[in-house]
C-alpha cells in the first residue's frame, strides 16, 4: 500500500517536506562547479583506458586468453553506458559550458538506444510518474507484471525465465522497443486486455513506422559496426582471430547489458504503486518518489559501476543533479526522512536486492498470487490506484 | 597539405552523405582527437567555409558557403546570422539574406559598408578556406506558391528577391515575375547579368531598373510613377517589398494610397540582431523567443509574460520537450543563448517549465 502520512497532515506539513528537499536540491546546486567537471572527465579518461587495454588484450592474446580482456571491455562499456550515458542524458552537466560533449542533447551514447526517445520516455514519464500504474513503463519493461493489477495472460507464467535468460543479457537492445512503442504495438495484438494494465507511449510522442524504425537501426548500428564488424575486421587485417574478437566484444555487450538489468530493475518493482496526482501536489511528489524507490547499499567503488543507481531514492528525488554527488545527499535524505517520519527504504545489498524482485517476478507469473508473510514488500493493495 | 585535402572532401562528404548521414557519423565519432583533426566535421556548432568569393560591383562581393552537417534546408527568402570573431575576446554578428540557395551551398551577396563591423571584415579578412559560425536558416519572407508575383526592392535588399526569383524559375514552367529594383547607378547594379540574363531567358519576367543617383541632368521621372508605368496591374499581384525602411515606407505609402490589398503585401521584416540588449524587461514590451535547436522564434505577448516559458511556447502552438512542469525532472532543461529569464535555473542552464521571461529577447539552444 502507498505509504501515506498520519491523518493529521495538512498541507502546511507537506510545505516543510517539499521545502525540506528544496533546500537539499539548492544546496547542491550552488555547490556545481569544478569538482563536477573534473569528476566526468576523469570517469571518461578512465573508460578510455579500460577500452584500449581491453581491446588491445583482446586482440592481440591468442584464443581463450583474450578472455583476459573481457573485463576491461566491460568496464568501458559499463562506465560509457550508466555513469556517463545515463546521468548525461539526465542533464546533469549541461549548466557547464565547457563540456558541450556532455550536454544531454550533444551526447551520443554507445548503447544501441535511441537517446531523444530514451530521453522522453525516461526522464519525462518514469521519473515524473514512478510507479504509477498504466502510466510507468518502467513498472513492466516489455509485458513484466509484477502487481497483481496488471491481466494475467498464459506469458506471465514463463516471466522469470524469459526474462532471466532471453531479455536480460539483451536488455539495452530491448529499451528502443519500449521508447518507440515497438512494445505497445505487440501487446495490443497479442494480448487478450491489449494495453489494460500497462503504460503506452504517449500520442504525442509516436512516430511513424519508418522514422521508428530508422532511429532504432541508427541506434543499434552505430554499435554493432564497431564491436561485430570494425574490431573483428582489424584483427583479420592484421593477422589476429576475427572469431575471437566477435566472441569476445559479444560476450562483452552480454555482461554489460546484463549488469545493467540487475541494477535497474532491483530499485524499483517491489515498491508500492503510487497515485497519480502526486506530482500535482507540492511535497506529495517527493514523498511518492521516496516510497516508489529502493536504494541498496555498496561502496564509492561499486557505486560507480552501478552509475550510482544504487543510491535510486536521491536519484528519483534529484534527477539531475550529477550523481557522484548521491552519496553525499544521501545523508542529508536521511535526516530528513528521519525528522518528518518518512520512508527511507534501502536493501542490505545488491544480492538481496536480486532476491526480492526475481522474488516478485515469480510471485507474480502466477494469477492470483499467494504472498508469503515475510516477502513483506510486496504488501501491495489494488485500492492503490484507479 | 591538409587543407587542400579538406577543402576537397568537405564538399564531397556533403554531396555524397547528405547532411543527414553526416551528423550521424559526426556525432557518434567525436572525441578529442577527431575534433583535433577536423573541427569543421566534428563539432557541435553550425559552421560555415567560404568556397568561393565572386566580385559582383566594385565594393560589393558574393560569398559561396558550405555549410556543415548542422545546417538545414532552407527556403529561397530566408536569412541566416553569421558570427565572426573580430578579435580574440570579441566577436560580431549580422544577418544575411541567402541570395542562391544550391543543394549543398548557400551564398550571401555582402555590400561593403566602411564604418560597419562584420562586411569590412568578410570583405578584406575572409578569403576561400575561413570558416565562421552560422545560424540555421531564419525568416518567414518566402515564397508561398502566389502566381503573379512583383519584387519591390532597393540596395542590396535584392538579396532576397533573386533568390525567390531564381526558385520560382526553377520550379515553375511558366513564371509570372516582375521586378522592381531601386539602385544608385548602372555601375553599382548588384547581380547586372544575372538580372538580364533571367529577363532574356523567361518570357514573363519583366524587370524594371529605377536609378537613384544618376547625373543631375538626367530627368527621370519620381520613383513611384516610375513603378506604376512599370507595372500597371500591380493591384493584381503579390508583392514581396526588401530595402532601406525610408523606401520601404515610401512603397508602403504608395501602395496605401491606390487602394493596394495589404494582405497581398510581405514585407521583409529584417531587422539587425539587438546587441545593446537592455538588462531586464520593460513591463509593458513583447517578447521575442528563439529555440535555436527547432529553429523556431516566437513572440510571447506582454501580457503573457507572467507565464512559465513553457505554457507562454504552447500557447503560441509550440512544442517543447518537458515532463512534469514543476522543475523536479529535468526533462526540458535547457541552455540560455543570449537574454535573460527569471525563476528555475542554475547558471546558463534554464527549467523553461518554472522560468519565466526577464529580457526582451531570449535564445535559447
Amino acid at each position: 500500500m502507498a505509504y501515506s502520512m498520519n491523518q493529521s497532515a495538512s498541507n502546511d506539513d507537506y510545505e516543510k517536506i517539499h521545502q525540506a528537499f528544496e533546500n537539499i536540491k539548492q544546496k547542491y546546486r550552488n555547490d556545481l562547479g569544478e569538482k563536477d567537471v573534473r569528476y566526468i572527465k576523469k570517469i571518461r579518461r578512465n573508460s578510455r583506458i579500460f577500452e584500449v587495454i581491453g581491446r588491445s588484450l583482446i586482440h592481440i592474446l591468442p584464443g581463450p586468453f583474450a578472455l583476459i580482456g573481457v573485463p576491461f571491455l566491460f568496464l568501458h562499456r559499463n562506465l560509457e553506458a550508466i555513469e556517463i550515458g545515463h546521468n548525461v542524458l539526465h542533464g546533469q552537466y549541461d549548466s557547464f559550458d565547457e563540456i558541450p560533449q556532455f550536454h544531454a542533447k550533444n551526447f551520443r551514447w554507445k548503447a544501441p538506444v535511441d537517446e531523444t526517445a530514451w530521453r522522453q520516455e525516461h526522464n519525462a514519464v518514469h521519473h515524473v510518474h514512478t510507479n504509477v500504474y498504466e502510466k510507468d513503463p518502467d513498472l513492466n519493461h516489455g509485458f513484466l507484471r509484477v502487481n497483481s493489477q496488471v491481466p494475467h495472460v498464459k506469458l506471465h507464467y514463463f516471466q522469470v525465465p524469459i526474462y532471466l535468460f532471453l531479455f536480460y543479457p539483451f536488455m539495452l537492445y530491448n529499451f528502443n522497443a519500449q521508447n518507440l512503442g515497438v512494445v505497445d504495438k505487440f501487446r495490443k495484438k497479442y494480448f487478450p486486455e491489449g494495453n489494460k494494465g500497462y503504460a503506452v507511449l504517449d500520442k504525442e510522442l509516436r512516430l511513424s513506422k519508418a522514422e521508428g524504425m530508422k532511429r532504432h537501426k541508427r541506434a543499434v548500428r552505430r554499435v554493432w559496426a564497431k564491436e561485430y564488424v570494425f574490431f573483428p575486421l582489424l584483427a583479420l587485417l592484421t593477422g589476429f582471430g576475427a572469431i575471437k574478437v566477435f566472441l569476445a566484444n559479444l560476450l562483452a555487450d552480454v555482461l554489460n547489458s546484463y549488469w545493467i538489468a540487475l541494477t535497474i530493475q532491483a530499485t524499483h518493482f517491489t515498491e508500492p504503486l503510487q497515485p497519480e496526482d502526486a506530482i500535482k501536489n507540492k511535497g506529495k511528489w517527493y514523498i511518492s518518489q521516496l516510497d516508489s524507490s529502493v536504494n541498496f547499499k555498496g561502496n564509492r567503488w561499486q557505486s560507480i559501476l552501478w552509475g550510482h543507481l544504487n543510491y535510486q531514492v536521491e536519484h528519483h528525488l534529484f534527477p539531475d543533479i550529477p550523481a557522484h554527488r548521491y552519496p553525499d545527499m544521501a545523508l542529508e535524505v536521511q535526516q530528513v526522512c528521519k525528522e518528518y517520519n518518512l520512508p527511507y527504504k534501502c536493501n542490505p545489498s545488491w544480492r538481496v536486492a536480486i532476491k526480492k524482485f526475481v522474488g516478485a517476478m515469480w510471485t507474480y507469473s502466477f494469477k492470483n498470487p499467494t504472498v508469503p508473510v515475510q516477502a513483506a514488500f510486496l504488501d501491495k493493495e489494488v485500492g492503490s490506484a484507479k | 597539405m591538409l587543407n587542400k585535402f579538406l577543402s576537397v572532401l568537405h564538399p564531397w562528404l556533403i554531396k555524397t552523405l547528405g547532411r543527414d548521414r553526416l551528423e550521424y557519423l559526426a556525432s557518434n565519432t567525436i572525441n578529442e582527437v577527431t575534433s583535433q583533426l577536423d573541427p569543421f566535421i566534428w563539432t557541435y556548432s553550425c559552421k560555415a567555409k567560404v568556397i568561393d568569393i565572386r566580385q559582383e560591383t566594385a565594393d560589393t562581393k558574393t560569398f559561396v558557403l558550405l555549410p556543415n552537417q548542422h545546417f538545414s534546408t532552407p527556403i529561397a527568402g530566408q536569412h541566416i546570422e553569421l558570427q565572426i570573431n573580430t578579435s580574440a575576446e570579441t566577436s560580431a554578428s549580422r544577418c544575411y539574406t541567402l541570395s542562391e540557395i544550391t543543394q549543398d551551398t548557400v551564398s550571401i551577396t555582402v555590400k561593403l559598408n566602411p564604418e560597419g563591423e562584420v562586411s569590412p571584415w568578410l570583405h578584406h579578412q575572409a578569403e576561400v578556406g575561413t570558416v565562421f559560425d552560422i545560424s540555421l536558416p531564419r525568416g518567414k519572407f518566402v515564397h508561398r506558391d502566389q502566381e503573379k508575383l512583383l519584387f519591390i526592392c532597393a540596395g542590396s535588399g535584392i538579396t532576397p528577391a533573386f533568390s525567390m526569383m531564381g526558385n520560382v524559375v526553377k520550379k515553375s514552367n511558366d513564371p509570372q515575375i516582375g521586378l522592381f529594383y531601386r539602385t544608385p547607378t548602372p555601375e553599382n547594379t548588384i547581380f547586372s547579368q544575372q538580372l538580364s540574363k533571367l529577363e532574356s531567358d523567361n518570357k514573363d519576367v519583366r524587370i524594371e531598373l529605377s536609378y537613384s543617383r544618376l547625373p543631375v541632368d538626367i530627368v527621370t521621372p519620381s520613383c513611384m510613377d516610375q513603378l506604376i508605368a512599370a507595372f500597371p496591374d500591380i493591384k493584381q499581384q503579390h508583392v514581396y517589398l526588401c530595402g532601406p525602411e525610408l523606401f520601404r515606407n515610401d512603397v508602403i505609402q504608395y501602395l496605401e494610397s491606390i487602394d493596394f490589398n495589404m494582405d497581398n503585401l510581405d514585407i521583409e521584416q529584417f531587422t539587425l540582431p539587438d546587441l545593446t540588449l537592455q538588462p531586464g524587461r520593460v513591463l509593458d514590451e513583447d517578447v521575442s523567443v528563439t529555440l535555436r535547436s527547432q529553429n523556431i522564434s516566437f513572440v510571447i505577448p506582454a501580457n503573457d509574460c507572467d507565464k512559465t516559458l513553457l505554457e507562454a511556447a504552447e500557447q503560441q502552438g509550440i512544442v517543447m520537450e518537458h515532463g512534469c512542469r514543476s522543475g523536479m525532472c529535468g526533462s526540458c532543461k535547457t541552455n540560455l543563448v543570449s537574454g535573460e529569464v527569471s525563476g528555475n535555473k542554475i547558471g546558463r542552464s534554464i527549467y523553461p517549465c518554472t522560468a519565466y521571461p526577464a529580457s526582451n529577447q531570449i535564445v535559447l539552444e
